[in-house]
């Protein structure tokens, strides 16, 4: 049986307020949420999850090439056929042997994801991303945040979950996303969805036979901020121990990483044994005793608030697509050709003059030779070399609809640290996560993933940089 | 070897001309080449024609060459069409003289054209964009302006310059452009107005970045055993010199700098046996700001970190030492790409013969063009000598 060795949890840093949606609606339905995470415009739950898992695994102790399993849950895949267990094995540097499982249909996949990952030996990379969406001026849009969660376990790891239930139990209505809509709903009957809520998480955490006034947090799947806390009675926990594993006040309804989000901050703030919840026509509970798990703190970047147009413009729902006249045409087949570099920073060296050259392709940039390269995965930190803010009209047509969606982006020349620390190669890339006027010449950055553009329907993702932390 | 001999330069006024095809535009610039030669010269005397263009907006990617050439009646002449983005004119022009002095060819036409303003702003945007390296550096969301933006960021931080100083290149230019009645933007600018501009791509304005016009130039050159047939002017092809570099700006050695005008220019003056201390004018790739600043060092015009000076100074103004871009340049003149590298020896023509007007400078001896392709990938010079006037 494996345990937790490490997690690591990411949270997109755009927020959208109440306060913002009742100046527009009149009327906020999202209960007890004060603000909302907001995806940026080249953000999904596949970036939102590598970056999860980046930080769970530069956390822990596990080698990339040595996990076993990756268990992805979400009910928001960027795509509603093609994995996306693949392209996280490429951004992450997994090796291709990896078990790769997408669980999805239900928010409750990512406590589902967790408990099944610790059913084997194995070493696995369990991910829960999610970022629901609903009709504009309904319950689930105004509840409908962005974050995800990741954990590497493995079997002598510090976090064990010594007991988890499964109850299941169909209520028809309650949340449901119809086949081909991006939009989440639900009947809205109220007594009925609070009800179906109330008794399975409660028959669940029955069935787990502990008490749960001794968990030191309860994360509970949390459609809105009101909802958890109906259960207080049922599970004879207190408020303020529900309280300390909900996030969705602040981050807003994460889906299938909810509740994993909520462990994550009642483990970051101290809790030792936390009871975690998902939800979802049935419920599937868990124990999960911290131990000495490795966590980087959630909340680390410099949260940025939307106005209620800018919200509608990052989320692409005013903006007109891409526009005609065509992008440089970079075919998909050349685009896997160079998926090592795109998702993992794989350069060359000269195995004659020692050079690094990026891509590692066509003569060394140092010799000006033809040489057979040595593959070196860079490190991923660099200084920027030469920087420009592209302003409205500045943009190639690929990128029309990014600016359109996010405003003004940074594109940077960067110099890329080689991995002795001495030599760097040079690379082109937008710099993202900072204020546009705020990227100078000598500024340290740090290497993500991201959506790079989409031509005939096929997103290419590739890396960019945020500031070094 | 042979040498080459301008005999004949002429254009289309350069602008946004929607309603006229490439060819229209090619011939008007065709006959007034033609009419500009003294002696005159009929179309059976051309052996060979070298145009330059982008592509003129993918409408005739294939056989461009033939299609204006045939056009204006210069009937099964060879024709070879070369692109090296923006200075595919002045490849062209390369390329015709490389065709006299093998002995190939007596009397070749050179010449570019393109017309791009009939098209959508997506499309042009796809046709310059393309010329940049594409599947890299173009991915980061940057067209020329986001490149040459990329190149200004860092000549600023290193060295004694501001936005301010890259505004200057727009005054002297627009200035000088608004006596050229073939300009496209042929009026003055303040530096209030120049500093003032919309951003473009940070630290460059709309002032810094040229426009993209519609126009066509072309020039007639002779070989030293013919040229007396035509005209009795002898501005001789002194230096030539050509030089390639990265497509992508992160894979070169420098960014303030353009390694490849710096090789062709070394060995355009070792050529034409000629330092720059000898111009009497350049006409030079100013398609952003910041390019003509570089320039003024890559072509040895003064010292890596001086060109700011070298313009506040006034050294670079028609009373200066050593005037650039008295045409308008890029910036003023206008930039119709393929057209660019052609259009700049039809000032180098009006200089050496006296038919500049509200421009003309007192009996220039050396002449100097620079054509860039791209954000530097490509680059030639051409230095010119009026073998007339004395040493």
């Amino acid at each position: 049986m494996s345990r937790i060795e490490s997690v690591g949890t990411y949270v997109p840093r755009y927020r959208l307020s109440a306060e913002t949606v009742r100046e527009a609606w009149g009327q906020f339905h999202g209960a007890g949420i004060t603000e909302t995470a907001v995806p940026g415009a080249d953000e999904d739950t596949l970036t939102m999850g590598y970056e999860a898992a980046s930080r769970a695994l530069a956390a822990g102790s596990v080698d990339p090439r040595g996990v076993d399993r990756l268990l992805v849950a979400t009910t928001t895949p960027p795509t509603e056929e093609e994995a996306m267990g693949p392209r996280l094995v490429s951004m992450l540097g997994l090796g291709a042997a990896t078990q790769t499982r997408q669980l999805t249909g239900s928010t409750r996949a990512g406590v589902e994801a967790l408990v099944a990952g610790t059913q084997t030996d194995q070493t696995t990379l369990v991910v829960a991303t999610d970022a629901p969406r609903g009709s504009p001026d309904g319950e689930h849009e105004h509840a409908g945040g962005a974050g995800a969660f990741a954990a590497v376990l493995a079997p002598s790891a510090p976090g064990e979950i010594p007991a988890h239930a499964d109850h299941v139990d169909p209520h028809p209505g309650t949340r449901f996303r119809p086949a081909g809509s991006a939009e989440t709903t639900g009947l809205g009957v109220t007594d009925y969805d609070r009800s179906a809520f109330v008794e399975t998480v409660g028959q669940a955490v029955d069935t787990l036979d502990i008490d749960p006034s001794t968990a030191d947090a309860v994360a509970l799947q949390s459609p809105n901020g009101k909802l958890p806390y109906r259960a207080t009675g049922r599970l004879g926990v207190e408020a303020d121990t529900i309280q300390r594993g909900t996030v969705v006040h602040e981050v807003g309804d994460a889906g299938t990483a909810g509740p994993l989000l909520g462990l994550a901050t009642a483990f970051a703030d101290g809790a030792e044994r936390v009871l975690v919840v998902g939800y979802s026509d049935g419920a599937t509970a868990a124990v999960v005793e911290d131990g000495g798990v490795t966590h980087t703190p959630t909340g680390d970047t410099e949260t940025v608030d939307l106005s209620y147009g800018e919200y509608l413009r990052m989320r692409g729902e005013i903006t007109s697509g891409e526009p005609d006249g065509g992008g440089a045409y970079v075919s998909v087949p050349s685009w896997k050709r160079t998926l090592a570099q795109r998702h993992r920073l794989v350069a060359g060296r000269c195995p004659d003059c020692d050079a690094l050259s990026f891509p590692p392709e066509g003569a060394c940039q140092g010799c000006h030779t033809l040489v057979e390269y040595d593959s070196v995965e860079l490190p991923g930190t660099g200084t920027v070399e030469a920087v420009t803010a592209i302003g409205q009209g500045g943009a190639p047509t690929e990128f029309v609809e990014q600016q359109a969606r996010s405003g003004t982006y940074v594109s940077a020349v960067v110099a890329l640290d080689g991995p002795d620390g001495e030599q760097t190669v040079s690379i082109p890339a937008q710099v993202v996560g900072v204020d546009p006027d705020a990227v100078d010449i000598g500024d340290r950055l740090t290497a993500t993933v991201r959506r790079l553009y989409t031509q005939e329907e096929v997103t290419r993702y590739g890396f960019k940089m945020l500031p070094a932390k | 070897m042979r040498d080459a001999y301008l005999i004949g330069a002429g254009q289309t006024a350069f602008g946004a001309f929607p309603e006229r095809s490439y060819r229209d535009l090619f011939a008007e610039a065709y006959q007034h080449a033609c009419e500009r030669v003294d002696g005159g010269i009929e179309p059976g005397d051309i052996d060979e024609a070298v145009v330059g263009s982008l592509g003129v907006g993918g409408r005739q990617l294939g056989l461009s060459g033939p299609a204006v050439t045939e056009h204006v009646g210069l009937h099964n002449v060879p024709c070879t069409r070369v692109e090296n983005a923006c200075a595919a004119g002045g490849f062209a022009l390369r390329q015709a003289v490389q065709a006299i002095r093998s002995g190939m060819a007596d009397v070749v036409l050179a010449s570019g054209f393109e017309v791009m303003s009939d098209m959508s702003g997506d499309v042009t945007k796809y046709w310059l964009g393309v010329s940049g390296e594409t599947e890299w550096e173009r991915l980061t969301g940057t067209t020329f302006s986001g490149v040459y933006a990329q190149m200004a960021s860092a000549y600023l931080d290193r060295h004694d310059a501001t936005a301010e100083d890259l505004s200057r290149v727009a005054v002297k230019n627009h200035a000088n452009g608004a006596k050229n009645p073939k300009a496209h933007l042929g009026f003055e600018c303040s530096l209030e107005d120049a500093v003032g501009a919309p951003e473009v791509a940070a630290p460059l304005n709309l002032y810094h970045c040229c426009p993209t016009s519609d126009g066509a130039a072309v020039a007639l050159l002779a070989s030293e055993d013919v040229v007396e047939e035509y005209t009795d002017e002898r501005i001789r092809v002194a230096g030539v010199g050509a030089a390639s570099d990265h497509v992508g700006l992160a894979e070169r050695d420098s960014y303030v700098g353009l390694s490849a005008t710096e090789t062709a220019a070394e060995t355009a003056y070792d050529r034409a046996g000629v330092d720059p201390s000898a111009l009497d004018f350049a006409e030079i790739h100013d398609c952003f700001a910041i390019a003509e600043l570089l320039a003024y060092e890559d072509l040895g015009f003064c010292d890596r970190g001086e060109a700011a000076r070298l313009l506040r100074d006034g050294v670079t103004d028609p009373d200066g030492d050593l005037p650039v871009n008295t045409s308008g340049g890029l910036k003023s003149k206008g930039h119709p790409i393929g057209a660019t590298g052609t259009g700049q020896v039809v000032e180098a023509f009006d200089q050496f013969t006296g038919q500049a007007g509200d421009r003309q400078l007192a009996e220039p001896r050396y002449g100097l063009t620079h054509n860039v392709g791209g954000s530097g990938g490509a680059t030639v010079v051409h230095v010119f000598e009026n073998e007339e006037v004395a040493e």
